[in-house]
């Protein structure tokens, strides 16, 4: 316990101690295992303990017969430089062990930012960041997460990737390393397994897909800290078949597999039993998608002392029923994302609504007693002239004219995402970006608009569709502190563009709009959806062509018939599935 | 190592635990409501706590089991260690007196207000705060470590709302 120790000289002198002493209700420290897997969330633990993917894998391999998970998150700048002084390495919270000394240690890649942190986790663990520097001393690092689906950036610093779902893949990776004798063995071990790709061992990965949800975990960890989502989670379904062009979640997560009500309510019971929390949160992509939803609302409505939050942004009259059924009395606000300003460009996204729907929708909130609205749009849409941009403002004019109280939007700077139909598309500059932000500064006076920082898009962009060169930026921003880059007190963009000249990225490659025939660093991830699918998506948004919801008639992107799964749907029958090939005969006509 | 929570992260622990053990508590009264939970004076984050109360009404008489009940649903490293029936004049702030802090110092102090004891090997320091007052922070007077040891109550009753104790 040399770790326990030296922590009790410092933790008296950062701010808040409580994120680095564990020892939280329902976390487990198991007292045998063959093999030690630690999970790190590359940021602090006031967001990690919020991420529900973490929880499901220490489940189940806590709840296996041979392995052990522990958990660790990165420490604040002033509890990581006290831990420097005092040679404190980076320790799991379970048992304050070294990091080092685990067999495995896994990194959820939930956003491109998030990879400096990725690597000065790895310092703190005085494990070396490059795979070559590495023997059969060292921990195995992996890594899963939607990131993977581009994981060029930091092929020069993971083992091995896991891209996809994690339920089974991650029992057998870990049986995989407590199989290796040595490190080339659990190397060529992990290559071998279904959704796994090992840097120099895989030339190409196919996603490993459920075909249906598995038990939800039940004893959630209970935090001490004040976490951003403090409160118990059932996901109810994974996957969305809506098809928004922009959307990289949309995709790679197909198909959509429900969780029956039956399930959620027993399950939502046993956390509560389990737990002591006093709010569940219905988890998903879009939760009102869920097929029994109005269902599952009024069954839930029955549980006693219990409040229902339920993340969703969908614009229809059906989300203002469920905000309403889970607000009770008390509204706070009810957020929107219409995407884009005008029908045109909503055309072109995918986004299946029309004006008269998102006002509908307004005015039935109105009539409910909201009298708080946030909105979502993006800037930079392909195919967006400066008219859409002041349909915008036009919107916001129009929202506060209905009555509303306060009206607030948030503005996001779109960044074209790797196997989306999108991914061809080109992304405006910040320069742009802000020209096109002043288009709208009349409309300051209907509502409180949130300009997200577009050199955050911009690093954004060259993270998340970049190569493996893009690896020797990640290497130098994390050399130079641009960690926590997601924090807007630690943001550093210009040291950022800095690194960008000096490493020569050809940023105007990158930001360009490309061709059916363009080699990307992903081609050889494959997430089932044909690269022929996507490029005829951004053709027909490109003329505005809408696409349906596959949960209404298979739109062809090929990921059922490749991993011969289907969307799982409670309460009705899944759509035929049908292939490409037969979907275009029939639309004759269609732009190619 | 609970005594690096803050006091606002101690009650929400609390709240939680009380749910977990699942009987019926007096609710707040409002829109959102919570277990309604009083608490004696806090500790400053980094002082051991011995000594914590707090006041909860329940709907039906709760015992020994109750205790065992909570503590097998608590988190490690806390403990009730003792339940009081009190009647419903009852008030915190009449019933505690103050507590007694004890102050470990590593190596014997010099020029202290108060008397030191060695044990072990430890010098300890016992003094004592009157209710609300201001609390020892840790370090304050050179010492390592901090411990709110015990609760004092009132000898004499000065109204009804120590519920004749």
């Amino acid at each position: 316990m040399k770790v326990l120790k030296k922590l009790v000289n410092v933790l008296d002198r950062v701010q808040k101690p409580s994120r680095y002493i564990g020892g939280e209700y329902n976390s487990v420290q198991k007292k045998k295992s063959k093999v030690d897997l630690c999970l790190v969330f590359p940021d602090l633990y006031d967001i990690g303990m919020s991420h529900f993917g973490m929880a499901i894998l220490y489940d189940i391999v806590n709840s296996s017969s041979f392995a052990r998970c522990e958990r660790a998150y990165l420490p604040w700048v002033d509890m990581q430089e006290l831990m420097r002084k005092e040679d404190i390495p980076l320790y799991s919270l379970e048992s304050y062990r070294p990091l080092k000394e685990f067999d495995v240690v896994g990194f959820t890649l939930q956003y491109e930012m998030s990879y400096p942190n990725v690597l000065r986790a790895l310092r703190l663990s005085n494990i070396p960041i490059h795979t070559e520097e590495r023997n059969d001393s060292h921990p195995l690092i992996i890594a899963g997460g939607p990131c993977t689906v581009n994981f060029a950036p930091l092929e020069k610093f993971i083992d091995a990737f896991l891209v996809g779902d994690g339920e089974e893949a991650i029992l057998e990776m870990l049986k995989a390393v407590m199989n290796g004798k040595n490190r080339v063995q659990k190397l060529e071990n992990l290559s071998k397994i279904n959704g796994v790709y090992v840097p120099h061992y895989n030339k190409k990965v196919s996603k490993r897909v459920l075909p249906t949800m598995l038990k939800a975990p039940t004893a959630q960890i209970v935090p001490y800290t004040n976490v951003v989502h403090d409160r118990g989670v059932v996901e109810i379904l994974r996957g969305c078949t809506h098809g928004c062009r922009f959307c990289q979640a949309g995709m790679i997560y197909r198909p959509v597999r429900e969780r029956s009500v039956e399930e959620i309510e027993k399950t939502s019971k046993e956390i509560i039993r389990r737990t002591g929390y006093e709010e569940i949160s219905l988890l998903s992509l879009s939760s009102a998608d869920h097929s029994q939803i109005r269902e599952l609302m009024s069954s839930l409505k029955k549980l006693r002392d219990i409040s229902i939050s339920i993340p969703s942004t969908r614009v229809d009259a059906l989300s203002v029923d469920l905000a309403n059924a889970v607000s009770g009395v008390r509204k706070s606000g009810i957020t929107l994302a219409p995407e884009a300003g005008s029908q045109r460009l909503r055309d072109v996204i995918n986004k299946g609504i029309t004006e008269e729907q998102i006002f509908d929708a307004l005015a039935h909130a109105k009539d409910s007693g909201w009298t708080r609205v946030k909105l979502y749009f993006m800037l930079g849409l392909p195919t967006e002239r400066d008219e859409d941009v002041i349909a915008i403002g036009e919107m916001l004019q129009k929202v506060k004219l209905m009555g509303f109280k306060n009206v607030s939007a948030t503005l996001g700077v779109f960044v074209p995402k790797a196997h989306t139909p999108f991914q061809f598309a080109p992304q405006i500059a910040p320069s742009q970006a802000y020209r096109r932000y002043k288009l709208i500064g009349w409309a300051h006076k209907y509502a409180k608009i949130n300009f997200t920082d577009p050199r955050k898009a911009l690093i954004e962009g060259v993270l998340s569709r970049g190569d493996e060169k893009i690896g020797e930026v990640v290497e130098e921003a994390e050399k130079r502190d641009l960690i926590f880059a997601d924090w807007n007190e630690m943001f550093n963009p210009d040291e950022w563009m800095k690194i960008f000249e000096e490493k020569e990225v050809d940023l105007e490659h990158l930001m360009a709009e490309k061709n059916f025939d363009e080699q990307f660093a992903w081609d050889k991830i494959d997430v089932g959806i044909s690269k022929k699918y996507l490029w005829l998506e951004y053709r027909r948004a490109m003329n505005g062509i809408l696409t349906q919801d596959c949960r209404d008639g298979c739109t062809g992107c090929g990921v059922c018939q490749r991993f011969n799964v289907k969307n799982v749907l409670m309460g009705k029958e899944s759509p035929r599935i049908r292939s490409l090939d037969s979907l275009v005969k029939d639309v004759e006509g269609d732009d190619n | 190592m609970l005594r690096y929570l803050s006091h606002l992260e101690t009650m929400k622990m609390i709240d939680r635990l009380l749910r977990r053990t699942g009987i019926e508590l007096k609710q707040t009264e409002g829109f959102h409501q919570r277990i309604k939970i009083s608490f004696a004076q806090a500790v400053p984050t980094g002082i051991i706590d011995l000594a914590g109360l707090f006041v909860v009404t329940t709907f039906e008489a709760i015992n020994h089991e109750y205790i065992k009940t909570a503590n097998e649903l608590s988190p490690n490293g806390f403990e009730i260690v003792k339940i009081e029936k009190k009647c419903e004049k009852f008030k915190l702030s009449k019933f505690v007196e103050g507590y007694e802090f004890k102050l470990l110092f590593l190596e014997k102090p010099l020029d202290l207000p108060f008397d030191v004891e060695k044990k072990n090997g430890i010098w300890i320091a016992r003094i004592f705060r009157s209710f609300n007052s201001s609390v020892p922070k840790n370090g304050e007077y050179g010492q390592f470590l901090t411990i709110r040891s015990k609760v004092v109550t009132r000898e004499v009753q000065v109204d009804k709302s120590t519920c004749g104790r």
